[in-house]
């Protein structure tokens, strides 16, 4: 069966797990640990690995697994066995679908401060930067199916820089959360809106952070139901004039300050209330001055547009005695793929 | 892409004075789209053909014909997912937020839509003299889930399709005309699992007009199916492949014009 090695490459470990990227799939992965491999044995040190796709079909390689070469003892000599054989330790994973909601169990929540910003409690294994989805809040259902991303994350809590509670009536007493992709199919993406400041240039606060998918310059189109007060805002279109990573902000080129004042519904309200208020991309602003055929304003080409359509890698699990090795590893890989 | 935005209203009168009014700038909009190229293959051994002796590269071809209008909707629906302002369903009774969908949500987004000056997509269908039909006005586009169509049942004043007065030109995807929307449905209709107030699965449904989303193709690189005979694949001419290529940009190109629902299902699912 003939075969095409599709790419390869070389990295220094970091100790940490590796994503390599094969947008044409592979059916055979291969690393050498190329640090480690003159180097006086210590037991159990991954020198090599190797990796099965579907193409073999019952022999292909599970999640989390693949055959490992390994130091067995202190002369040198070489075992090969599977990363799951004891003593287990992680190997590949090839992962083909972007995991939208991740196929784990809704996780509690016991409370939600009604602060500003939010700070929630619950027992997590969240990391800051994660995306959060909410629903069954109770006590402050107006959050309720909303996405928020997190910080100052700790196995017990975590905060929400995008949501300013502090006018809400009561914190939440109980919910649920389930941690999503960072980037929708598509992006730009639309984004939930949570504060919007009155002023000459609007600053409106979003529940993630809106510079991983917005720049300065782009337009931006506002839906706002008229339950969250400044309903002047609902269908308008602005230009982005400055963001904000710190705090989650955008200025906008819309002059707020005779509008009425944006605040959440009720969570009593919240069930009949028309939900949410939300920003999504509109393009990017230029004038087109047809007597001197000149083109002012921005250059759409820096406009953060991705197809999120996943593309397929394989995930390769960080430590000496995996496939990505230890931190100063040198490893060199390689991906195949069966002709036919 | 682009598009160019309306020109000012304001003033334009000559007063006699034979001062000419201002010119304007015309203020364009740039639309940023990516070509984006979308490919699948099928090789074919010449003893699996002599063995099936059923015209196993028609098949094929019909196969790869199929993958690529799926694989271009999907493409369109993750758009739509992605990039619009979905608002929340609560005119319907099941409790949950966002409700079931109502006549009430619909309306809200014909107000929407008419509010930014959307153009409607197809045209009325005339009323005739037969019993139990009902016309429909000229209509904007919805998108949904097949799991919606017991709810879309239940809408006041819902015109399921076997009641409009003429049946040409019909998709088999249409399933019903509520208000100004005529909905079309499919298994493969944008939802998310988990998400409601009570836990349940809430459906997207992207509602838009004229003009709103493009699918951008490229000049002289559309869609493609091709042969590789079997002397090119394989070194002794046992296998021969069969391929689809397309190239596709996508884009929101007025947000205005788009807007949606998001809803759960009365029954809960």
């Amino acid at each position: 069966m003939a075969f095409t090695i599709l790419t390869g490459g070389t990295f220094l470990s970091t100790g940490a797990g590796v994503k390599i990227n094969l947008p044409s799939s592979a059916d055979y992965f291969r690393t050498w640990n190329i640090t480690q491999l003159p180097l006086a044995p210590a037991t159990g040190v991954v020198i090599g690995a190797e990796w099965f796709g579907q193409k073999f079909g019952l022999g292909a390689s599970a999640a989390n697994d693949g055959i490992r070469w390994k130091k067995l003892d202190s002369v040198n000599t070489t075992k090969v066995d599977t990363f799951g054989t004891a003593t287990a330790s992680n190997g590949f994973t090839y992962v083909t679908s972007n995991p939208v909601v991740e196929a784990q169990a809704a996780n509690a929540i016991t409370a939600i401060t009604a602060a500003s910003p939010g700070v929630v409690s619950q027992t997590n294994s969240y990391s800051d930067g994660d995306i959060i989805q909410f629903y069954g809040t109770t006590g402050m259902l107006q959050i309720s199916g909303m996405n928020f991303q997190i910080s100052s994350s700790s196995g017990s809590a975590y905060t929400l820089i995008g949501l300013r509670a502090a006018g809400f009536a009561a914190a939440a007493t109980a919910g649920y959360t389930r941690r999503i992709s960072k980037y929708a199919a598509v992006d730009p993406q639309f984004l939930y809106v949570t504060e919007i400041t009155k002023a000459t240039q609007a600053v409106v606060r979003c529940s993630v952070d809106p510079t991983a998918y917005y720049v300065v310059g782009m337009k931006v189109h506002f839906s706002v139901p008229a339950s969250f007060g400044m309903y002047q805002m609902d269908q308008l279109t602005g230009t982005i004039t400055a963001l904000s990573a710190a705090n989650y902000t955008m200025t906008v080129d819309i002059d707020s300050s005779a509008f009425s004042t944006f605040a959440f519904p009720t969570s009593a309200l919240a069930a009949t209330s028309k939900m949410f208020a939300t920003v999504a991309p509109a393009g990017a602003k230029t004038s087109f001055d047809p007597l001197t055929n000149t083109q002012y304003g921005y250059d759409f080409q820096f406009q953060p547009f991705k197809s999120g359509q996943f593309v397929p890698y394989l995930y390769l699990s960080g430590g000496a005695q995996s496939p990505a090795g230890a931190a100063s590893d040198q490893i060199n890989w390689m991906a195949y793929k069966l002709e036919n | 892409m682009s598009r160019f935005e309306r020109l000012s209203t304001d003033g334009g009168q000559l007063d006699g004075s034979g001062i000419d009014p201002a010119s304007e700038v015309p203020q364009r909009t740039d639309i940023d789209a990516t070509m984006e190229i979308y490919a699948k293959s099928i090789v074919t051994n010449e003893q699996v053909v002599l063995y099936e002796n059923s015209k196993t590269l028609t098949k094929f071809t019909a196969l790869l014909g199929q993958w690529l209008r799926e694989k271009e909707d999907l493409l369109m629906r993750d758009l739509f997912a992605s990039s619009v302002s979905y608002i929340n369903c609560t005119g319907g009774t099941n409790g949950d937020q966002p409700s079931n969908i109502s006549l009430n949500d619909v309306n809200n987004i014909e107000s929407i839509l008419l509010g930014n000056d959307a153009r409607t997509m197809l045209v009325s269908i005339d009323a005739m003299n037969k019993f139990s039909t009902g016309p429909t006005r000229d209509s904007f586009i919805a998108l949904c889930n097949t799991n919606l169509t017991q709810d879309l049942q239940r809408v006041t004043g819902v015109l399921l399709k076997n009641v409009y007065p003429a049946q040409e030109g019909l998709r088999p995807e249409e399933y019903c005309a509520i208000s100004r929307f005529r909905f079309f449905v499919s298994s493969k209709g944008i939802k998310t699992p988990g998400i409601s107030t009570l836990g349940r699965t809430v459906y997207s449904i992207p509602m838009y007009g004229l003009e709103a989303a493009a699918k951008i193709e490229q000049n002289n690189y559309t869609a493609v199916i091709g042969y590789r005979p079997p002397w090119v694949v394989s070194s002794v001419a046992q296998n021969s492949q069969l391929y689809a290529k397309f190239a596709i940009a996508r884009a929101i190109t007025n947000q205005n014009w788009v807007s949606g629902l998001n809803c759960t299902t009365f029954i809960a699912s």
